[in-house]
């Protein structure tokens, strides 16, 4: 097909089928008898849940909400209705005690103190990536956005330790949702259905034994527009369309583009197509109405992302023999 | 130390990501990502490395490619920040 601009269209009918079997077939094959969903009050779980039900039925599908203290309130009450919509049992567990138990929000705010010392438990936070590849070029740096009492912000360039020390205090709340998925999933004898798409896969937008500690990925084929497409037909809540995707880990708001994709979702998305399938800088150009300097810094991105998260996409290296299973 | 500056700066760069690698793994004027020599949080360890070894300040719109993409370039651009 010639590259264009509607390449991502999908036939939304055909495709929920290719799913569905592909989610029954999984579960024969693991000898399970249903799909636990953690459902974050996101596109992306808001669809897998839809089609674990279309595929299993909704007796089969378990959904957890696993909000913490610094969630979006709406999270969970969009997470909520959108199961009850589908008529799916769900089980609410706040995971804050847990995370206060490692020490996730304490290590993460003695970091933050190191470069703030005015720091202190009522800012909010978030950090982000230099806004906008296309319009200006940039390095990925982290910086840390803060908000006192007053609504003051401030804005600090992290250093290597800072931001490491921030990010792995974060990427706790994903991992211990993992752990609470995986509990209800072998109490149940379920599967854990993933909910990462092709744009996240790619470019290492999870966290390794995070989100992206999952049994089975349905949707790990599909670009974002494409999850959006079969989100409105499979009739996913508009609450949850219209809401801008977040990864919703910090307490004051912050979307995916801001947070780690640099550009709108539905420009990433096709210019992550035309880096997959090799489409010619000059094709790509005339479609996108971009200049080649905007597309090659892309592409850039990209590589550099998809690089630093390999690793997260493969089993563990080991020394295994080349003609052993295991 | 403006005289010295790529040699330092070279010698950072191969004990901080390539401890293991042969003799003089990469050319001044190669590409640090497309190489994959340094990646992202690589970066932020260059840009604190050279911040306090030539004790200059590197603004966030100085931190693109053309400034620290390569040994020649990050070169150029801490003896412009020392000149």
């Amino acid at each position: 097909m010639k590259f264009n601009k509607n390449v991502l269209a999908i036939d939304c009918k055909q495709e929920i089928e290719r799913i569905c079997g592909f989610i029954r077939q999984q579960m024969q094959s693991m000898k399970r008898e249903g799909a636990v969903v953690g459902l974050s009050g996101g596109i992306d779980s808001a669809l897998i849940a839809a089609l674990c039900v279309e595929a299993l039925g909704k007796d089969k599908v378990f959904g957890l909400i696993l909000p913490e203290k610094e969630s979006s309130p709406v999270s969970r009450e969009f997470a909520e209705k959108h199961a009850s919509k589908l008529d799916i049992q769900t089980e609410i567990v706040d995971i804050t005690s847990t995370l206060k138990a490692f020490g996730s929000y304490k290590k993460r705010d003695e970091v933050i103190k190191q470069i703030l010392p005015e720091y202190n438990v009522n800012y909010k936070i978030k950090i982000v990536l230099p806004p906008d590849l296309l319009s200006r070029d940039a390095f990925n740096f982290f910086k840390l956005i803060t908000e006192d009492e007053e609504g003051n912000r401030k804005s600090i360039r992290l250093k290597k330790k800072t931001a490491n020390g921030i990010v792995a205090a974060t990427n706790t709340k994903q991992r211990i949702r993992m752990l609470h998925l995986y509990y209800f999933a072998e109490e149940k004898n379920y599967f854990v259905c993933g909910t990462t798409n092709k744009s996240e896969t790619m470019q290492g937008f999870f966290v390794k034994y995070g989100d992206g500690g999952v049994d089975i990925e349905p949707i790990a084929h599909l670009y974002k527009m494409q999850v959006f497409q079969l989100a409105e037909y499979t009739g996913v809540i508009k609450e949850i369309i219209e809401r801008a995707p977040s990864p919703d880990t910090y307490s004051l708001p912050v979307d995916d583009e801001e947070f780690f994709f640099r550009m709108p979702l539905d420009t990433l998305d096709l210019l992550l197509y035309a880096w997959e399938n090799k489409i010619s800088l000059v094709d790509i150009c005339a479609v996108m109405e971009l200049t080649e300097e905007q597309v090659k810094r892309a592409f850039r991105d990209f590589t550099a992302k998809s690089d630093a998260s390999r690793h997260a996409r493969k089993m563990p290296p080991s020394l295994k023999a080349d003609n052993s299973k295991y | 130390m403006p005289g010295n500056t790529k040699k330092i700066v070279r010698e950072f760069i191969i004990d901080s990501f390539l401890p293991f690698a042969e003799e003089n793994p990469f050319e001044d004027e190669d590409s640090f990502m497309e190489k994959g020599i340094i990646n992202s949080t690589g970066m932020l360890e260059l840009l604190q490395f050279i911040e306090e070894t030539f004790e200059i300040t590197v603004e966030d719109e100085e931190v693109i490619p053309d400034n620290l993409d390569s040994l020649n370039k990050l070169t150029s651009f801490i003896e412009s920040k020392l000149a």
